[in-house]
């Protein structure tokens, strides 16, 4: 193995084991004040809001082969999911929509 | 182990395997045969995914090193893709409380957005266990580690996951999740907030900021409105 390459990722794995390490080893061991407690139980909405969204509507290149099937595919799912509960069947609905209507689309 | 605690690890990994994993596996395999493509052995790349273990990040890596870009340029961008940990690490560290300091600095290797996103759902129906966390995890890197060596042992030879609408699955794991929980008035417009702060940043920045940002700016809107009762950890709510 080379070592320029190595270095590297040692170095990348350092960088980003720095994001995940610090405040859970920090916060999990002490008491949070309230206005934390509120804070982090809008945190996971925010997040994953902030995660699914620019995937849905901004897929970049292609973008009428990728976003027409990807928006109807998004409402499917929020509204399955809001009615059954349930996180898989509303997955697999979302996903095997995208592959059908990608496969009429082009 | 007690057997409460393998029956959370066993659910944790069940709901990875029939979620994401099939996903995390073909991107992974995608990934592998870029990595070789970019002149990576079998060994550096295996080294990548166990150091690393961040899809987003060693995708943006990849393009980076063909081009001979500086380690350093590299690293730091490794680091912001990555910034959105830290809001998922401190959003579930006060459910591990109990944990000694060795075992949630291990712990912490294991946090990526599926297991973040998969945890929480399951937290905020049922009681939080770090066994569930763990089962989690630990799929959601295997299956990255093996989608990955599997894609550089077959090289280019894969079709591409879109064509089966698997880059879909991530999106639709999120918004299933805040679809699912979201029921109150001010949870809706965290969820809108996040939206518009998502969307204006990914538009006008570009790069990796988006996420870390708009996590970061909506929240803020639960300290005003979210209930007294509805803290992360002693609440049990999304």
């Amino acid at each position: 193995m080379r070592p320029g390459p190595l270095g590297l990722f040692v170095a990348m794995g350092v960088a980003t084991y720095l994001t995940r390490a610090p405040l859970l080893l920090v916060l999990a061991r002490r008491r949070l004040p309230a206005w934390l407690e509120r804070y982090f139980a809008a945190l996971p909405i925010a997040l994953l809001t902030a995660l699914a969204l620019p995937l849905v509507l901004l897929p970049g290149d292609r973008a009428l082969a990728v976003w027409l099937p990807q928006v109807p595919a998004a409402l499917l799912v929020v509204g399955l999911a809001r009615r059954t509960g349930n996180l898989l069947w509303p997955i697999v609905a979302g996903v095997g929509l995208v592959a059908g209507l990608r496969a009429l689309v082009g | 182990m007690s057997a409460s605690s393998r029956a959370e690890l066993w659910a944790g990994a069940r709901d990875a395997l029939i979620t994401v994993v099939p996903s995390i596996l073909a991107y992974g395999a995608v990934w592998g045969g870029l990595a070789r493509q970019a002149g990576l052995s079998l060994g550096e790349l295996v080294a990548m995914c166990l150091l690393v273990s961040a899809g987003t990040a060693q995708f943006v890596a990849l393009p980076m090193l063909t081009a001979g870009a500086p380690a350093a340029l590299i690293v730091l961008t490794t680091y912001i893709v990555n910034l959105r940990h830290y809001l998922m690490a401190a959003n579930l560290a006060p459910y591990f409380t109990r944990l000694s300091r060795p075992r949630l600095a291990l712990l912490a290797h294991g946090i990526s957005d599926e297991a973040y996103a998969l945890t929480l759902a399951r937290f905020a129906r049922r009681p939080s266990t770090v066994a569930y966390f763990v089962g989690c995890a630990a799929t959601v890197y295997l299956a990255w580690y093996l989608g990955t060596v599997g894609g550089a042992l077959v090289g280019g030879r894969i079709p591409s996951p879109e064509r089966f609408g698997l880059d879909f699955v991530f999106p639709a794991v999120f918004l299933a999740i805040v679809a699912r929980e979201v029921r109150a008035r001010w949870q809706w417009l965290v969820a809108g907030a996040a939206a518009a702060i998502a969307l204006a940043v990914a538009v006008g920045v570009g790069g990796a900021w988006h996420i870390a940002v708009a996590g970061l700016l909506a929240s803020t809107l639960g300290v005003w409105l979210a209930p007294a009762s509805s803290g992360g950890a002693s609440g049990g709510r999304l």
